[in-house]
């Protein structure tokens, strides 16, 4: 639950409604940057090629082509089974996996060498918990478009260790921009029905949602991007990532589980 | 015996002589008030007549006292507004010092605004008076008269945002400005998300700003004193008055409860926007509440001739809801009971008993959870202070306040949840002070005091021991009840005025402050939700040093008045937060935050028109305000979000005729730094915007013009009543409220910056009566 993100929708509606508000596109002077690595890279519980991609951050005015970076060393270790992989650029920019097979409970650590830059991280899997069910509702906020809501049980934790959830929501096949993350420090032990997004559905999408066990530092990440993203603290910042070196993105071991529907009229 | 308190009792030693030097002398003391309404006169001067250099002035509660060599003498006893009176006194005369005086018919199409205090002679610096008719005169947004939006409009204090009553003085954050009502602290001084302040200005008397420059009796906050008086309420007759707006109403009675002895005054405020969001098609918004209220009380009563006893209290509360899914309530409460006591001729007693309470309370519905997150701070406040009145050129104030802090951090309750509690937050303040004024030659006035301040953390609530970076290296469990850590820190203020002729002066003057409670905030407008903590191992009690130099002139038999002030300030322990920091969830708060040091100086001209058809002011503030924030910005000084370089306002009030009066004032303001992205990424197909810097660029100018157009109505007997017309940005400027960066929706390619103003072109229309 996060009640700042709730508050400040609930301000901004109310206060949208109760003045009239105008809003107009801007030229702000924004000045360039160097480009910084951003690296991204995933291993979960569904066997298959795992990637890791390397791109370069661009300035704000640039067309959205973001540069992809080649001839990087990546090698991915599973520190618990001992085994280590060393990925291939099979396009610009991407790196995919030959022998790793992801096991929860399992710690792996990424190294990536680009051109002498060294980035380094480590990321445990969670144990896998299942997706029970996925259907939608009305939205109980008005509005036409129905919510989504995914089912699962959270498995009682003793002390304060929690579980991390990060969910990724398809509408016919492409992602929404909402990070959703959530943890369980006050539905311990219990099914969850609490809705997601919802991204503004209609009779006919088709609408994937997966359900993933992600670990603390990840969770940070994404709660942190989602603060960047929502642009509502009065100085935003960069995500805090579980990468050493200067890169940005991060680096995930997690547990996937999915469930899809066609919503109905 | 620890340092502080040798320095406080060498210092003692050093106030001695001037009070020790009494000769053949006698003390008067009296009241001054007004007699239509009985409301005692702060300020109001005695002077006697042939030689005015001997005077004084009525304290806070009307109270003067005055010691003459033995003789016979002519006293004049005056105020801005009212008639003068003739007093005469001898050593003989034991009583009949009490002044009734009364108000001057206004004269044709002219007003009168004034600062009440002589501001070339008296050594105060930084401060700013405002008569409550010339808040009543400025136009606001809505149509809601409002004290925090009004000292907006004066030199050195600048606007957190648009519409806001959030402000911030010579650089400081809105957190460290002293929000007082009648001695009791506001620690949120604003109803829906800041647009309107808790105070109706109809229960008000009084206001004073101390731009950090406070005499010693205050403290706790960096950068200023904010000092609102309710009324007491009309001792001779009942009034009801009242207004009528489109987004507020109010209603004021007051009387006597025994004519001359005690009276009492209720006011009462709710606003009504939410009528508004019924007009809504959307049925979330239909259900939706967004209102306030609050209320005013005093009560006072003499107990004999040298008693009296006050009681007031103000109740206020914000709520918003959404449609029963969320809701957010909150408000204010504070109680004082005061004892003035006459000892003698020369010495006042005050003591206050003074209770504080801010709390929000939030309740989520949705996805079968049912939540509540609720958050107090509370304040109980014993101080005592005595005013000596040593002999014509020493008048002495000393005295104690010791202040128990309760806090509860936000605990989360609720079905279908983990409950979430934690214990509560007890500390101690205790300050004692003492500070004389001076009047060392017919030039030359000082003040001078310290305040020394301690701050003890109890015992109860766990303490952090942390990693540089943040993470907790140890929890220190605390015994309930015991002292954990003590801070003391001597403020010592001086500030001296030098008369260079009879219309001009020099002033030079310093001033310690130290902050022992601070809130965390990192929303870009006033929250409700923000949280106060008190200073612990980790968050250290801020400190600031204010320099100031000025120079004071007065025109034409003070019609005008013309000041320049320039300061200088040094602030420590600043707090900010970490990158990423989220307030809500439940790890230690100290385990968020950054420090550093603050500095901020600036020139600040002011220029007003005090009687005639036309009155106001013009006021510029020439500024800069940097932090350095350990972990932000590779360390590097940096302009703060409170940095405006120019900051300038005009507000004038013209008296058309004897029905119309016509308002208006213009506000421009540098935009303050601020926060943007320089760059760009993609994370899982979705573009991410980056930051290379804090508070790296700058919000684009601010600029604003509203007018007022007031009609007095015609007056039947004892009924009189107006009629308020006012336009908020009456050219529709487009300030900016907010700037999002966001990926081009009609272009995939592209991303771009979106600008959202909240306030253009508002009207309001409202009735104020009285009879």
């Amino acid at each position: 639950m996060r009640p700042n993100k709730i508050i400040n929708l609930a301000f901004l509606i109310l206060l949208l409604a109760a003045f009239s508000a105008c809003k107009k596109v801007i030229n702000v002077d924004l000045n360039s940057s160097s480009p910084r690595y951003v690296v991204q890279g995933n291993v979960t519980d569904v066997p298959g090629v795992y990637t890791v991609s390397i791109t370069k951050t661009i300035s704000f005015d640039q067309d959205n082509v973001f540069p992809t970076v080649s001839g990087a060393i990546v090698v991915i270790t599973d520190v618990t089974a001992g085994v280590t992989d060393s990925f291939s650029e099979t396009s610009p920019g991407c790196y995919t996996s030959h022998v790793l097979a992801g096991t929860p409970d399992h710690t792996y650590q990424l190294y990536v060498n680009a051109a002498n830059n060294i980035f380094t991280a480590s990321s445990t899997m969670p144990a896998h918990i299942t997706l029970d069910s996925l259907y939608t509702q009305a939205s109980r906020f008005g509005g036409t478009h129905p919510q989504l809501v995914p089912v699962y049980t959270d498995p009682p934790l003793v002390g304060i260790n929690y579980h991390y959830y990060h969910f990724m929501e398809y509408k016919n096949d492409t992602a929404s921009a909402d990070v959703i993350v959530r943890n369980d420090a006050l539905i311990n032990g219990q099914v969850v029905k609490q809705p997601i997004g919802g991204d503004d559905l209609v009779s006919g999408d088709s609408v994937a949602v997966y359900l993933e066990c992600i670990d603390s530092s990840v969770y940070q990440y994404y709660s942190t991007l989602n603060q960047t993203n929502n642009q509502n603290s009065a100085t935003p910042a960069n995500p805090l990532t579980n990468l050493t070196g200067g890169a940005l993105g991060y680096f995930s071991a997690h547990t996937s589980s999915v469930r899809s529907l066609i919503v109905r009229p | 015996m620890n340092r502080p308190t040798k320095l406080i009792i060498a210092f003692m030693l050093l106030l001695l002589p001037g009070v020790l030097n009494a000769q053949t002398k006698f003390s008067i003391s009296g009241t001054i008030k007004d007699k239509k309404t009985g409301e005692a006169l702060i300020g109001a001067t005695v002077k006697v007549a042939d030689k005015p250099a001997l005077g004084t002035a009525t304290n806070e509660y009307g109270f003067y006292s005055l010691t003459l060599p033995s003789g016979t003498y002519k006293l004049l006893v005056g105020y801005i507004g009212y008639k003068e009176q003739e007093l005469t006194v001898s050593p003989e005369k034991k009583s009949g010092f009490d002044v009734a005086l009364e108000p001057e018919e206004t004269q044709l199409n002219t007003v009168t605004i004034s600062s009440k205090v002589n501001m070339v002679t008296s050594a105060q610096m930084g401060m700013e008076k405002l008569d409550i008719k010339e808040i009543n005169a400025v136009p606001v947004i809505f149509g809601e008269r409002d004290v925090l939006k009004t000292i907006q409009l004066l030199p050195g204090v600048q606007s957190v945002s648009d519409g806001n009553s959030g402000f911030y003085v010579r650089g400081g954050a809105a957190d460290q400005n002293l929000i007082l009502l009648d001695d009791a602290v506001v620690y949120n001084p604003s109803h829906l998300l800041g647009f309107f302040s808790t105070f109706n200005s109809d229960a008000i008397k009084d206001v004073t700003l101390y731009k950090g420059t406070a005499p010693a009796q205050f403290g706790g906050r960096l950068s200023s004193v904010l000092d609102v008086k309710m009324n007491d309420g009309n001792d001779q007759s009942y009034h009801v008055s009242g207004g009528i707006g489109l987004i507020a109403s109010k209603l004021e009675v007051e009387g006597p409860i025994q004519k001359d002895e005690g009276s009492f005054l209720v006011t009462a405020r709710r606003t009504y926007a939410d009528v508004f969001l019924k007009l809504s098609h959307d049925t979330t918004l239909k259900k939706s509440s967004l209102y306030f209220y609050d209320l005013n009380a005093k009560l006072n009563y003499k107990l004999g001739k040298k008693d009296r006893i006050y009681l007031s209290g103000y109740f206020g509360q914000d709520d918003l809801g959404l449609g029963g899914l969320f809701g957010l309530n909150y408000g204010n409460a504070t109680g004082t009971l005061r004892w003035n006591h006459i000892f003698n001729d020369k010495l006042f007693s005050n003591t206050s008993l003074i209770y504080s309470d801010y709390d929000y309370n939030i309740g989520i519905n949705t996805g079968g959870i049912s939540a509540n997150i609720q958050s107090i701070i509370r304040d109980w406040n014993l101080k005592e202070e005595l005013e000596y009145f040593a002999n014509p050129s020493n008048s002495i104030r000393f005295g104690f306040s010791s202040v128990y802090h309760t806090i509860e951090p936000g605990n989360i309750t609720g079905s279908g949840i983990t409950n979430s509690t934690q214990p509560d937050n007890h500390s101690l303040e205790n300050a004692v002070y003492i500070t004389d004024s001076w009047k060392a030659s017919s030039r030359l006035n000082v003040d001078y005091g310290i305040r020394v301040s301690a701050f003890s953390v109890i015992g109860g609530a766990n303490l952090y021991d942390l990693n540089p970076d943040g993470a907790v290296r140890d929890t220190i469990h605390a015994g309930n009840g015991q002292i954990e850590q003590t801070y003391v820190i001597p403020e010592p203020r001086a500030s001296a005025s030098y008369t260079l002729n009879d219309v001009s002066s020099l002033k030079l003057g310093y001033a310690r402050n130290a902050q022992y409670m601070h809130l965390i905030s990192n929303s870009t407008t006033t929250n409700p939700t923000d949280k106060w903590v008190g200073s612990d191992n980790n968050i250290k009690p801020e400190i600031a040093d204010q320099g100031t130099l000025g120079y004071f002139h007065r025109f034409k038999n003070d019609d005008y008045e013309l000041s320049a002030e320039t300061y200088f300030k040094y602030m420590q322990h600043q707090i900010d937060y970490r990158d990423g920091a989220n307030v809500f969830d439940n790890t230690p708060l100290d385990s968020k935050l950054l420090y550093g040091d603050g500095r901020s100086y600036g020139l600040e001209l002011y220029f007003k028109k005090k009687v005639g058809r036309f009155t106001g002011w013009v006021s510029y503030t020439l500024s800069r305000s940097e932090i350095q924030i350990l972990g932000v910005n590779n360390n590097d000084w940096y302009a703060s979000r409170q940095d405006h370089t120019h900051d300038f306002s005009v507000v004038g009030i013209y008296k058309l005729n004897k029905k119309w009066t016509v308002s208006s004032d213009f506000v421009f303001y540098t935009g303050g730094a601020a926060t943007f992205p320089s760059g760009k990424y993609e994370v899982n197909g979705q573009t991410v915007f980056y930051y290379t810097s804090r508070d790296g660029y700058r919000m684009p100018n601010y600029n604003r013009l509203d007018l007022s157009f007031t009609k007095q109505l015609k007056p039947h007997k004892k009924y009189t009543s107006e009629l308020v017309y006012s336009l908020y940005n009456a050219y529709g400027r487009e300030n900016p409220y907010i700037i999002n960066f966001q990926q081009d929706p009609n272009d995939a390619s592209k991303t771009q910056a979106v600008q959202y103003s909240l306030f253009r072109w508002v009207p309001s229309i409202s009735y104020n009566f009285k009879f």
